[in-house]
Order: structure tokens, then sequence, then C-alpha cells
């Protein structure tokens, strides 16, 4: 996330540069019941965060048997994991759905937005935008409950499709290997829809409606005046959401895990699946841990590479 | 806003269709749920109970004993989540003040955290819980997400926002370290408090990875976990313990039930703490 960008500039940092280290000190001396109240969420974060992810690292560069460690082996599991068929599967599955997700989560969402902001009676407005958020604070496993259950083969969907002489026999949506994909990125993009509007809709409000009216005078039409004022308008949101669904279908695991069975376990295993797979269920700590690492650097060169991206570069403001 | 008559018309008809989405399977849901067990076998379109019956309700209660799994989760997430607010507010209070030599070096590394997710991390997170020997304890899953920099980073802001003449004039009439906290910053980052508390308790109800990696006693599993095991019942048809479409069903609604209410209160704090968010990141 990109919290440091829009942040005021710090008062406290140029007193410190001014002073040098004596005003540290004597600062830090005066000020230390502060340091106190953050201590404890510092140690937090450092031996339940940083700790296991440097634990990662370093077992991935060892041998790992049930009775422990049996000394480093150097890159063994990283060669082991890039010649392991699943892994290689895990990857590709990984990447597809990341990208799925990315596209569908990002654009998708605008539409329901901007419709938001069309419509007047206000009441209506913040009605729609509730139940359209919902399904955002409910787990996974509830989101998959319901849709197996209208998806399934004696379900509305299928009986509906049915009825209408649509399809001969029931798709089986949750048991064939090539429904799983589609329906991971699908269901994330309904998931976080509303939340991802959510975003953009308080953008929009943000918009000068003067702008509108002058691209009307000019002759835009509707869609014009979205593609040239509006659209450019929310930009800064845009990357904003592109970069929270990047960085979070990159490590997709409860809802391809919830839909993982015999069936469709090829194509939705992602790398974060193949480690708890590995590592917790068969206890084949290092090749799991490899897979982890290579996934975690996947991830931090995904959100670095985003931030160069052209076009999604903040704007200097005048 | 767009002054489009075309856009207006379809931006109802784009709202309303999205918006069945959400409702017609809710329905679907709480319709097959309500349904017996034989009704909820037969193919079709359920958007009334056919025939009515509360036996999935029964079956879930009785044989799933689904309260068991339903305590934990509220004893953690309430536990959890005070803990959380606790620590996320102090933090972030101590971060709010200007003048703290190396404020920016433990803000940036608070930050930094954020690049590692739990899911890259899922087998050494394992390996400390194991060496911590908390495997198979309620008190990792109140662990769990204890403290976030999305919760530091936006109580910081909160706190930041407090006017300085304010508490200038109140330390000039004599008021200590604590006062000033609980009587001029807590009430006026109160809202921030309120938003990191709903949504701490929204993660914690729905925490599932934690579970299914640390818990594997049947005493101690959660709600999401116990309602997964119901819910992927659809697999075992051949067993003798087939567990039908009104049962699985009975659970999702048992476990949205909470949900939906809390949200129907808190729907403010969930909202705004989005758009807080999504600017600040």
């Amino acid at each position: 996330m990109t919290a440091t960008e829009h942040q005021p500039p710090r008062l406290g940092a140029e007193v410190v540069s001014k002073g040098g280290a004596r005003r540290f000190i004597a600062g830090a001396r005066r000020l230390w019941p502060y340091y106190v109240m953050v201590a404890p969420a510092l140690l937090w974060l450092a031996v339940f965060l940083v700790w296991p992810m440097m634990q990662g690292f370093l077992i991935s560069f060892q041998k790992f048997g049930l009775m422990g460690s049996q000394g480093f082996i150097g890159l063994e599991n990283y060669q082991k994991a890039f010649s392991d068929r699943t892994v290689i599967q895990a990857f590709i599955n990984t990447v597809s759905i990341t990208a799925g997700i990315t596209i569908a989560g990002t654009f998708l969402p605008i539409i329901p937005a901007i419709a938001l902001a069309e419509i007047t009676p206000r009441p209506m407005r913040q009605g729609l935008q509730s139940v359209i958020y919902a399904p955002h604070l409910l787990g996974w496993v509830i989101i998959i409950g319901i849709w197996m259950n209208v998806m399934s083969p004696i379900g509305l969907v299928n009986s509906i499709l049915q009825g209408l002489g649509l399809i001969d026999n029931p798709i089986p949506f949750f048991s064939h290997p090539a429904w799983g994909q589609p329906l991971v990125i699908g269901l994330t993009t309904w998931k976080d829809l509303g939340f991802h509007a959510l975003i953009y809709y308080a953008a929009l409000m943000t918009i000068n409606t003067e702008l509108i009216e002058a691209a009307a005078i000019d002759g835009a039409n509707g869609l014009q005046r979205i593609r040239d004022v509006v659209i450019p308008h929310i930009t800064p949101a845009i990357r904003v959401v592109f970069l929270i669904t990047l960085l979070g279908a990159s490590h997709t695991f409860d809802s391809a895990f919830l839909m993982l069975n015999g069936r469709t376990a090829e194509t939705v295993r992602t790398l974060a699946i193949f480690t708890y797979e590995r590592g917790i269920l068969r206890f084949d700590l290092g090749i799991a841990s490899a897979a982890g690492v290579i996934l975690l650097v996947f991830s931090i060169l995904l959100g670095t590479i985003a931030q160069f991206l052209p076009g999604f570069r903040p704007k200097k403001e005048a | 806003m767009l002054q489009s008559r075309g856009i207006r018309i379809a931006s109802w008809v784009i709202l309303i269709a999205l918006s069945l989405t959400m409702i017609v399977p809710l329905i679907n849901v709480v319709a097959t749920s309500f349904t017996s067990k034989a009704g909820s076998l037969q193919p079709g379109v359920i958007l009334w109970p056919e025939p009515f019956s509360v036996e999935g309700y029964f079956t879930l209660m009785n044989r799933m004993r689904i309260w068991l799994p339903f305590m934990n989760t509220m004893y953690v997430t309430i536990v959890g989540t005070a803990l959380h607010v606790v620590l996320c507010a102090v933090a972030g209070y101590a971060l709010s003040n200007e003048n703290l030599p190396g404020r920016n070096w433990i803000v940036a590394a608070i930050l930094f955290t954020l690049a590692i997710p739990t899911q890259t991390i899922l087998v050494p997170l394992f390996i400390v819980f194991r060496d911590f020997g908390l495997l198979n304890t309620l008190l990792s899953l109140i662990l769990v997400d204890l403290v976030t920099a999305f919760s530091i980073v936006l109580m910081k802001t909160y706190f930041e926002q407090v006017p300085k003449e304010i508490i200038e004039s109140a330390t000039m009439d004599g008021a200590g370290h604590l006062r000033l906290f609980w009587n001029f910053y807590m009430p006026l980052a109160l809202p921030g408090v309120i938003t990191i508390t709903v949504f701490h308790m929204v993660t914690k109800y729905n925490l599932f990875i934690h579970p299914l990696l640390f818990i594997s006693d049947p005493d101690k599993t959660t709600l999401q976990i116990a309602l997964q095991s119901v819910v992927g019942g659809e697999g075992s048809t051949f067993t003798s313990d087939f567990i039908a479409p009104n049962v699985m069903m009975a659970g999702i609604v048992a476990a949205l039930i909470p949900l939906l209410i809390f949200f129907a209160f808190f729907q403010r704090y969930l909202i705004s703490g989005v758009t807080a968010g999504g600017v600040k990141g």
C-alpha cells in the first residue's frame, strides 16, 4: 500500500536533522514513554511477522527431515522446486489468476461507482451501496457456500438454464477443471466489487461538475463525458485499486482452496496452496519454504514493477 | 452528475442487476435452509421453502454441535479485537508525536511489514507457533493479526488531527500524559477507534487460514472451519453421513446472521473506513 505518499511533511524530522545526535538523544530521553507505547506493537511485528519471514528464508536453504534440520544444502530446494511439475503448474495458475482478478477487479467496479453517483434519491443510493458492499465483509467459506448452492447441478442457475432449454445436462461448475479459474476470478471480483466501487465513488464525489457542464456545452455525449472528464479524474484511485488488487490476488489462498477438489486441483492450485499442502499436510518443509519464498519475492516484484508502470506514476501536484 | 438521460437509465439497470446477484442467491440460501432434507435434494429454483421444515437447523445444532465452534469464534473475536485496538491505538498515539526522534524510521519499519502477506509465510508461521507451543490453543488465534500496520497508521492519522492548541492549553493547566490521552485525545480519535474495532472484528470472525494451520482439536475449532466441513460435506455422498443442502445452508445462514446484524449497526464506520483506507493506502 502507499500510505507514505499522502502524509504531510514531518516537522519532527527537520528538528532532528538540524540538531544532530545530541538533540536526538535529549529528545529521546525526554520522550521515552512514547517508545514504551510503541514497543509492544513493534515486538509483535518482529516476533510474528519478520521472524517467521526470516525463518522461511533459512528453512528454504536447509534439508529438513522428521527430526528437524539436517544442515544447509544451498539452493537444492529451489532446484527441486523449479523442476517440480506441480510447482510450475501452481506458478502458472497463480499468474493467470492474478492477471484475471487484477484486470476484472480494477476496471469493472468503475461502472457501478459511476452508476451510484448518477442515481438521485439519496437513501436509494446508500441502500444500493450497502447491498453491493456487503459481500466484501463475508468470509470465503460463506461466499463459496452461497454460490455452491446457487450453481450446484440441481441449483438455481442450472435449473433455469435447463428450463430455458439452453443446456441438456447440468453444468458441473464446481467439479470441472475448466471452470476452476473463471470461478476463482469471477467470485473474487464479485466479492470486492462493492468495496472497490466505494473507493471510486469517493473519488467521484470530488469531481468538479463545472467541467462536465463545460463538456456538455461542447457537445460531448454521456460516454464521451465519462471518457474525457470522469476517468482522468479518478486515475489516482484506479492506481490505488490496481495495487491493492494485484497484491491481494498474487497470494490467493482461501477462495481457490475452498474450490479445490480432485477434479479442479490442477487449475486452481496456487503457489500459496502448494506451500500449505506440501509443508503442513505432508511436512516437506524444504521445498514448501522455497515455494513460499518464491511467492514472496514474486509479490514484492509485482508491487515494485507496478509502481513504475507508465500512466501509474503519481503526478506531481502543481 | 453526467446530465445524460441514457446513462441515468443504464445506471439504474446496472445497479439493480448487480444487487440481484447479491439478493437472489441469499433468498435461495435462506429458502433452502428452511426446506426439508428431501425437498432440498430436488432440482429446481428454490425461492420459498417447500415443504417448510427446520430439520436443517436441528441437525446443525444437535449433530454438528455448531454452537461450540461459534462460542470459540466469539471468544477469539472479542478478546482478540480488544487487545488489537489497545495495542494499535497506543502505538498510533505515540507515533503521532511529531517530535519523537526516530519516528519516521519506526513508521517505515511498520509499513515494511505490509510487504509480508500471511499466505507467503504459511510454513514458517506454523513452525514458529509450534515452537512457542501455541498449536491447538485459542490463544494462537488471538495472537494472529494482533498488530497491523493498517490499524496503527489509521490511528496515527486520527491522533495527528487533534488540534495542538487544545493539548497545549491542557498541558498549561497541568494535565499529565494519561489525562491528556484519556480526556483529550481519545474522545477526538474515537471514530478511528470504532473503525479499527469493527474492521478487526470482521477479520477475526472470518479467520480461516490460521485456524486451518494451527487448530486440529475439534473442541478448539472455529465457526469458519466447522462451516467448511459442513459445506464441503458435498463430496462425502457415499458415506452414510450424507449432509444435505438444507443443513449446509442452515450453517451459512447461522454464520451470516451475526455479520449482517453487525453490518446494519456499524455500516457507517465500515464504509467510511474503506474510503479512508483507500485514500491513505
